[in-house]
């Protein structure tokens, strides 16, 4: 079941840098256990995180199974213009997913 | 010289007092946690337990195939069930039964919505008792231990004071006679489950109080019971009346 909670400053300067956090729920099942039929349980974990401002791409994360359940990220990024950040996961087996937060520069 | 001795000698007396007294009062779970982690805890945008309160949310107010949706009959649950999980375990005063929070939405979910149970430590019940429960964040737990409760209590003590297990240790052994000292990696604590439903770093999840105290058992290499048995429950109630006054916490964070 994923869910994201995206915190960005509730308004920012134009210019000023700004720290987006990001906390996941995901399981982030790295595999490899039995599945009880004499095979094993596939990998299934978010592979890539991207986040997109203003027409670019301000950040990647490539995660491996070393990363915990529920990952947090944070980064930071310059406030240029209001405007959507889009962040986008990449799972295992194809599924993405997405989300929104809003960015207000003042 | 005299008068120095006698100062000083009272002195001692008054820090040996203050000693006891700090030794029989019980602290919550978070006090042993490092300042990093409890920065974490305490910040809703990297708690990932919060997930699960989201969660518990969301199905408090979804209609079973069944029935009314738990909102139904609790209408407003931020004013009409603060405080409720400060009371619990508690007697159902109809079947003479101690149930715990878990016990009474499961209750209420198979006797009044008429929909299969959860099941314990399944996601939507550990949801549902995390949402009711962080309802209750920051009020004193205030559970009952006299009347019909009382031998339920009794139990709960007697299995707290009682060694067990291969390593023939009792839960006071450690959780009142070595709080604050290191066990592998962690501090003893004392035993304070005002915090559960929580997240564990152990288990990369939220679990229940009862999925803990099956870890402890098996740390001490005893018979695990049973998710709800009466064992586990009765000692709820003892904890949670060690626990008095103490705030609620879930959802917490826990290594």
């Amino acid at each position: 079941m994923f869910n994201a909670r995206i915190t960005v400053p509730p308004q920012a300067k134009a210019g000023e840098i700004v720290e987006i956090k990001v906390l996941v729920r995901h399981p982030m099942d790295r595999g490899g256990q039995s599945d009880g039929q004499g095979g094993t349980v596939p990998r299934k974990i978010l592979n890539r995180m991207t986040a997109t401002y203003a027409g670019a791409e301000i950040f990647r994360i490539d995660m491996n199974t070393g990363v915990a359940a529920n990952p947090f990220v944070s980064f930071t990024t310059r406030a240029i213009e209001t405007g959507d950040i889009l962040f986008e996961w990449r799972e295992d087996g194809g599924a993405t997913y997405r989300r929104t937060a809003r960015l207000s520069v003042a | 010289m005299i008068s120095a001795l006698r100062l000083s000698a009272l002195l001692l007396a008054l820090l040996t007092l203050a000693g006891l007294a700090q030794a029989e009062e019980i602290a919550s779970g978070s006090t042993f946690l490092s300042p990093e982690m409890r920065r974490q805890q305490d910040d809703p945008n990297r708690n990932p337990a919060w997930f699960w309160v989201d969660q518990g949310e969301g199905l408090f107010a979804r209609k079973p195939a069944s029935g009314e949706a738990c909102l139904g009959c609790h209408a407003d649950p931020v004013a009409s069930l603060r405080g409720a999980a400060t009371r619990y375990p508690q007697v159902e005063e109809a079947s003479g039964k101690l149930l715990n929070l878990e016990g009474r939405i499961e209750q209420c979910r198979t006797e009044r919505q008429h929909a299969p149970a959860f099941g314990y430590e399944s996601a939507e019940l550990l949801s549902l008792t995390a949402y009711v429960a962080s309802l209750s964040r920051g009020l004193p737990m205030s559970v009952r231990a006299d009347g019909p409760a009382r031998p339920f209590y009794e139990a709960g003590k007697a299995f707290f004071e009682r060694r067990q297990g291969q390593l023939n240790l009792s839960c006071q052994q450690c959780h009142d006679g070595l709080v604050g000292q290191k066990l592998r990696g962690d501090t003893i604590s004392h035993g304070a489950g005002t915090g559960y439903p929580a997240y564990r770093l152990e288990w990369n999840t939220v679990g229940s109080l009862h999925r803990r105290l099956r870890a402890c058992s098996l740390g001490v290499r005893a018979t695990q019971f049973d998710y709800g048995s009466p064992e586990y429950l009765a000692l709820e109630l003892y904890l949670a009346d060690r626990a008095k006054g103490l705030p609620v916490e879930t959802p917490a964070l826990r290594r």
